[in-house]
């Protein structure tokens, strides 16, 4: 696996392969580095499972309208009694209103996993961004960014959400931006000490000399040695993501209009299904989010172990 | 079963303690219970606020007020058994053939807490403050906005000279407070007097009972006063314990940690019922929730303001949504079945006042549908329906986020307006601010509720057009009415009630108001709520409901439970402490459920989790 | 859920050096202290602009819902409307809400603030005293022996906990415990009306802290083990502990002696600096069983949203977690002279 492989369908183009463009050249190695990855973490048992989970829920939530019908969110069309535990017809019991808490969970897990990722994207994107600037440019600049990654780091980072998230209002869009803007310093940090690392190396001392620009080095150089990071610590990150997602929800700070797993608890909670020892409706979607965070924990893991950027 | 055994009880008990209240012949010489000789019988009651402030000037919380009025006697008090006007502090009363007098007559041998004698005196002190003060106004001016005068004639009689007849005159619930301890607490000194008891120094009062200790957010103590002029109550203290939520409450109750749980919600009440040696009561209470509409927001001058959608202002449509919604649905599912569906905004715990109108509302979404239709909204492209010039009827309703009720009841009606082709955007704000967004005439609809008190004034007077916004300076301030309901017969039929001293004469006036409000629909009253209770019934008994025989056992219009409730002896009683509930109250099928959940949850995790180890170790290495 | 950002901010090890112990001991020190200053001024200053691009009059933020007199309000508004830079001078003189009072108490916000400063010490406090002392001992363990079967069990064990949202398994020992059971009580920190300065008071309160630290300690110990377990490993990898096996001490002894003492230090550090999401998991601990702390009222504080309350408690959860840093930064240099570059 040391010499880079070159597949038979990038040859096709070009017959010789020193005289392919650059672009070509890097296309190819990066899919064949894609190639390799995939038949590491293929072998990953642990990474595999938490793939798998996360494919069950997935699945679930994309089509969670073909399962069950919207309407079965609507209070008034609710077919159950209160609080009733499972049985065939409601295989997760009732909510408080006698709902099915099968469905509130299914079409839950459609809001979850999109705050979830949504967040963590926009995390990484301030993440990687601040990150890779303050380790590039040495000056004012990059000091001061780092000294603004720190700042933010230190914060502590629920009550900063809650203040935002009281600040912003309730909606889906802010909550997603709540937690997009206050998880993003640990990536920075992160990327920060690769940058450093990929810095020093020696092409990008013989680009600076050629006079390329920081924007060309910062994004063909640097990014591309980052991206491998990027990739695990957003699998990680998604995982936190949606467990801010929850706990904010449970708060009372979620979009109060829709259904999420956060949201779910939070009714439970205030309805008084702990009194009522309505285990389904506390239980279920909290054993979902402990599944989907669980899986995501473990592919990070797993990615991390095959890319193990700390080895370069 | 529980119920009847209960209300045979409570009659029983309802029936002794108006004697004792009313009737002076009752002995109060002696009226320590026999165990309390050796240990203090002491009532643990959890509720879920604390008390805003134990001055009777600040205070608003309806905490507090329970305080007050433990600690405070008033001249008349409102009876258990039907909200009539009895005798407090005061035996007898009556207002003057022009008019314009009341002459009341005090208690004679009455003292204070302290021993100090209680007279008239007092009772001049403590109503000329709230005359004359501007701070002590703020809790009490509405009941003396029609005295000009007042005077202790001498030690058992006071003069109140009015400026215009009103029915509020026996019904003056100002707690009279002891002249020699609140004469030295100025007008400045009073807007932060704390009026906290400590155990070496008792607040001074003339009720059943007197503070001993306060610990902000976690409990009050009250110490039974021997003085009190209605006998030395049997429960020698009480604690008021305060919870963070229902759920922990109805455990309290549960472990025994409480005697008496006030404030639970459905749900909270229901797992309570069964349990040995706990007693649930779902109390019939003076409060209502509503759906508001925004008739025309403008100021008390009729200047518009706000931006509520103009169409609301039209009355046909308001009562074609009074159709659309199935409140008995909202009783059974949001309430638990603890209420009952709304009418009027008198509630039906007030029999004489409480008006059932002939007309009702049903639930009916077809009638809705063609009300809708014959008021010209017919249906547009995408289902909500249009006016003639095309506006869709979509309205934002705003629910409170600090009620969990407010927010499922909210979720309903949309679901029952958007069902009938209007449109609803919801949205979830907090009271604060609803209390803002309502002021300033931003809104649409929104639920809320009134509690009502058994004088119907206050509720009527937030339907006049006097009570609505008004502007001072460059800032609009919200005032009472918040549907910005503005009619000139209701104006003057408010009027005519709130002079009219005759009480039956009084009533068909306010009758006549409900039908106009019902007809005229700048609300949409969902439902009445219950208020449960629950309270451990093999360690106290004797509660009193107000009104008979379905209300609140606490938290009444007067302290009727509170001094006639004696604890249970029993032959065998050997630890009061240790909760027995534990044995019986074990639920298996939960703890299998969860012990099942947690088994599942371990095995997936464990299973996840397997291949971890080396992993871990891989990145150990580095 | 938070290893890796954690295991970021810990000091990088600089090469050793061995050096003069004062000047370059002070200069870390007074670095140390200086940044940690400049974050505590930074914190200030977004707080105080924060609430400034609230949307929405200002006024009508601090006043919701209040009763105040034309007097008092014109006061406030002249407060407001003052220029930002005096606005702001002002704040830096009184950080906690510039006077103004908390709406929901109409109180000063230090006076409802500080009462309630000893129930979430106390619920942080113990949590993480135990937190450590389990996950350090699991971590010991667990590294020392790997591959074993202790070390399988607890390392599954602690990758679920970890996981798990720390209200909902708060909420289902609750339901197990209190509710079901009844062998705990089911919210507050003590029995109203106990002495809490007798030894029956401190059993009482023992006796309610049980579930919620039981709670707290338990998300925690699963990262703290994870840490200790990877610098056990570290350690034993080291020449001298190879070394003073192979001179022939006992197991036991070249563990207690040379591993775990220096293995500890990284642990402690994170524990320093774990206490900003300790924090985190106590407001909705405290939530969920009705404690009476920082938590609870941060809850409340966010309904209204009484916002100078609120903001308040942000400061002072930041700065909390500002001198915890700060104390594991120091201590990392008493410890491992070697950061002390």
């Amino acid at each position: 696996m040391s010499a880079p492989v070159v597949p038979p369908a990038d040859a096709a183009g070009a017959p010789d392969p020193a005289r392919r463009s650059p672009r070509a050249i890097t296309r190819a190695r990066r899919r064949a580095s894609a190639a390799r990855f995939w038949a590491q973490f293929r072998r990953n048992r642990s990474g595999m499972t938490g793939l798998a989970v996360l494919a069950v829920f997935a699945l679930a939530a994309v089509f969670a309208p073909v399962f069950f019908d919207r309407s079965s969110l609507d209070v008034t069309q609710a077919t159950g009694l209160p609080f009733e535990p499972p049985s065939w017809e409601f295989p997760l019991g009732t909510d408080d209103v006698g709902r099915s808490v099968l469905a509130l969970v299914v079409w839950g897990a459609r809001i979850s996993l999109v705050v979830g990722l949504a967040a963590t994207v926009i995390s990484m994107v301030i993440g990687t961004t601040i990150g890779i600037a303050s380790g590039h440019y040495r000056g004012w600049f990059g000091g001061a960014l780092d000294r603004l990654t720190d700042w933010f780091l230190v914060i502590p980072f629920l009550p900063l959400a809650i203040v935002l998230a009281t600040v912003l209002g309730r909606s889906l869009l802010n909550i997603i931006i709540v937690i997009g803007v206050t998880s993003w310093p640990g990536t920075a940090r992160l990327i920060r000490a690769q940058t450093l690392t990929v810095e020093s190396r020696p092409y990008l001392e013989r680009s600076r000399a050629l006079g390329a620009s920081n924007t060309h080095q910062m994004t063909r150089h640097v990014l591309p040695n980052v991206m491998p990071l990027v990739l695990a610590n957003t699998t990680l990150a998604v995982s936190i993501s949606i467990l801010s997602e929850t706990t904010l929800s449970f708060l009372g700070l979620g979009d109060p209009t829709t259904v999420s797993w956060g949201s779910i608890l939070e009714q439970a909670f205030s309805s008084g299904a702990i009194s009522q020892g309505a285990w389904w409706y506390l239980g279920a979607p909290g054993v979902c989010v402990v599944l989907v965070v669980l899986a995501f924990n473990l592919m990070g893991r797993a990615i991390e172990d095959i890319l193990d950027p700390r080895e370069a | 079963m529980r119920t009847t055994r209960l209300l045979a009880l409570a009659a029983a008990a309802a029936l002794t303690v108006g004697l004792g209240a009313t009737g002076t012949a009752v002995a109060s010489g002696s009226p320590s219970p026999a165990p309390a000789a050796a240990e203090p019988v002491v009532f643990t009651v959890g509720m879920l606020g604390d008390i805003d402030s134990a001055n009777p000037f600040t205070g608003i919380a309806a905490e507090s007020y329970e305080i007050f009025q433990l600690e405070y006697p008033t001249l008349t008090e409102y009876a258990s058994s039907d909200f009539s006007i009895v005798p407090g502090l005061a035996e007898s009363w009556e207002e003057s053939a022009d008019k314009t007098t009341w002459t009341y007559k005090i208690r004679s041998g009455v003292t204070w807490s302290d021993g100090t004698p209680l007279t008239a005196k007092d009772v001049e002190y403590t109503f000329n403050r709230v005359l004359n003060g501007e701070y002590e106004q703020t809790n009490y001016g509405s009941y003396v906005e029609n005295i000009a005068k007042v005077e202790a004639t001498d030690d058992t009689t006071v003069v109140f000279t009015v400026s215009k007849p009103s029915p509020i005159m026996e019904k003056l619930y100002v707690y009279i407070l002891p002249q020699h301890i609140w004469k030295d607490i100025d007008e400045k000194a009073v807007t932060s007097y704390k009026n906290e008891g400590t155990p070496k120094e008792p607040t001074v009062g003339g009720g059943a009972f007197v503070m001993v200790e306060r610990k902000v957010g976690q409990y009050i103590r009250m110490q039974a006063n021997d003085n009190y002029y209605g006998g030395r109550p049997a429960v020698d203290e009480i604690v008021y314990r305060i919870y963070k939520n229902e759920d922990a409450l109805g455990q309290a109750l549960k472990a025994g940690e409480i005697d008496f749980a006030e404030g639970l919600n459905a749900n909270v009440a229901k797992s309570l019922e069964g349990v040995e040696g706990i007693t649930t009561v779902s109390a019939v209470y003076s409060g209502f929730d509503e759906i508001a509409f925004n008739v025309g927001a403008a100021l008390d001058d009729g200047t518009a303001i706000g931006d509520g959608n103009p169409l609301l202002e039209d009355v046909k449509l308001r009562q074609a949504l009074q159709w659309a919604v199935d409140r008995q649905a909202l009783v059974d599912k949001v309430l638990g079945g603890g209420g009952s569906a709304g009418s009027t905004v008198i509630p039906p715990i007030y029999a004489d006042l409480h008006l059932e109108p002939a007309n009702a509302f049903g639930y009916d979404p077809e009638k809705a549908k063609a009300l809708l239709d014959d008021a010209g909204y017919a249906e547009g492209p995408d289902g909500v329906r249009v006016d003639s010039e095309g506006n869709e009827l979509r309205f934002r309703l705003f629910s409170r986020s600090d009620s969990p009720t407010s927010q499922k009841s909210s979720e309903f009606v949309k679901s029952y307006f958007e069902a009938v082709g209007v449109a609803i955007d919801l949205k979830v704000v907090s009271e604060d601010a609803l209390i803002e967004i309502v002021g300033q005439g931003n809104f649409d609809m929104f639920e809320w509720g009134w509690v009502v008190e058994p004088d119907p004034n206050y509720q009527l007077s937030t339907f006049t057009c006097a009570n609505r916004s008004y502007k001072d300076g460059e800032d609009i301030y919200a005032n009472l009415s918040d549907s910005f309901y503005c009619d000139e017969e209701y104006d003057s039929l408010f009027e005519k009630q709130s002079v009219e001293t005759d009480s039956a004469a009084r009533a068909e006036i306010v009758k006549q108001m409900q039908q106009k409000l019902y007809d005229d629909s700048p609300y949409l009253v969902t439902f009445y709520y219950d208020n449960y209770e629950a309270y451990r019934s093999d360690r106290f008994t004797g509660f009193v409901p107000q009104p008979d025989p379905d209300g609140a056992l606490l938290f009444q219009y007067g302290t009727w439970s509170y001094e006639s409730i004696k604890p249970v002896v029993k032959a065998e009683q050997g630890e009061t402490g240790a909760p027995a509930a534990s044995e019986s109250g074990v639920n298996w099928p939960v703890i299998i459920g969860i012990g099942a959940l947690v088994v599942v949850a371990g095995l997936v995790g464990a299973l996840l989790a397997r291949g971890r180890n080396k992993d871990i170790d891989s990145d150990d290495r580095e | 859920m938070s290893v890796l950002p954690d295991i970021a901010t810990v000091p990088v090890r600089e090469h050793p050096r061995t050096g003069t112990w004062s000047s370059p001991t002070l200069r870390y020190v007074v670095g140390r202290v200086l940044s940690a200053f400049g974050t505590l001024v930074f914190v200030v200053l977004f707080n105080f602009f924060l609430f400034r691009v609230m949307p929405g009059d200002p006024i009508s933020l601090y006043t919701r819902g209040r009763a105040m007199d034309q007097d008092q309000l014109r006061a406030l508004r002249s407060q407001l409307n003052a220029p930002l830079g005096q606005q702001l001078l002002e704040y830096l003189t009184n950080p906690f809400a510039g006077g103004v009072d908390s709406i929901r108490f109409n109180e000063p916000v230090w006076e409802v603030i500080s009462p309630r400063v000893p129930a979430t010490l106390l619920l942080v406090g113990t949590a993480t005293v135990i937190a450590t002392l389990v996950g350090v001992w699991l971590g010991i363990r667990s590294g020392w022996n790997r591959g074993g079967r202790f070390d399988k069990v607890s390392t599954s064990t602690t990758l679920v906990l970890y996981s798990m949202p720390e209200f909902w398994f708060g909420m289902i020992i609750l339901i197990v415990f209190s509710v079901q059971l009844g062998w705990f009580p089911v919210g507050g920190l003590s029995t109203p009306g106990t002495d809490l300065g007798t030894p029956a008071g401190w059993l009482d309160v023992a006796w309610h802290l049980v579930l919620p630290v039981t709670t707290l300690a338990v998300i925690y110990f699963a990262e703290y083990s994870l840490i200790m377990r990877a610098s056990i490993l570290e350690e034993r990898s080291q020449e001298y502990v190879q070394t003073a096996r192979a001179k022939g001490l006992m197991d036991s002894v070249v563990r207690r002696r040379h591993a775990v003492p220096n293995a500890l230090l990284p642990t402690m550090t994170l524990v320093f600096l774990n206490l900003g999401f300790v924090i985190g998991g106590a407001i909705t601990i405290e939530y969920v069983f009705s404690i009476d702390g920082l938590g609870s009222l941060t809850v409340v504080a966010l309904q209204g949203p009484d916002v100078p309350l609120l903001q308040a408690l942000f400061l002072l959860f930041s700065a909390a977690v500002i001198v915890a840093n700060l104390v594991a930064d120091l201590l990392y240099g008493w410890f491992d002279p070697r950061v002390r570059t």
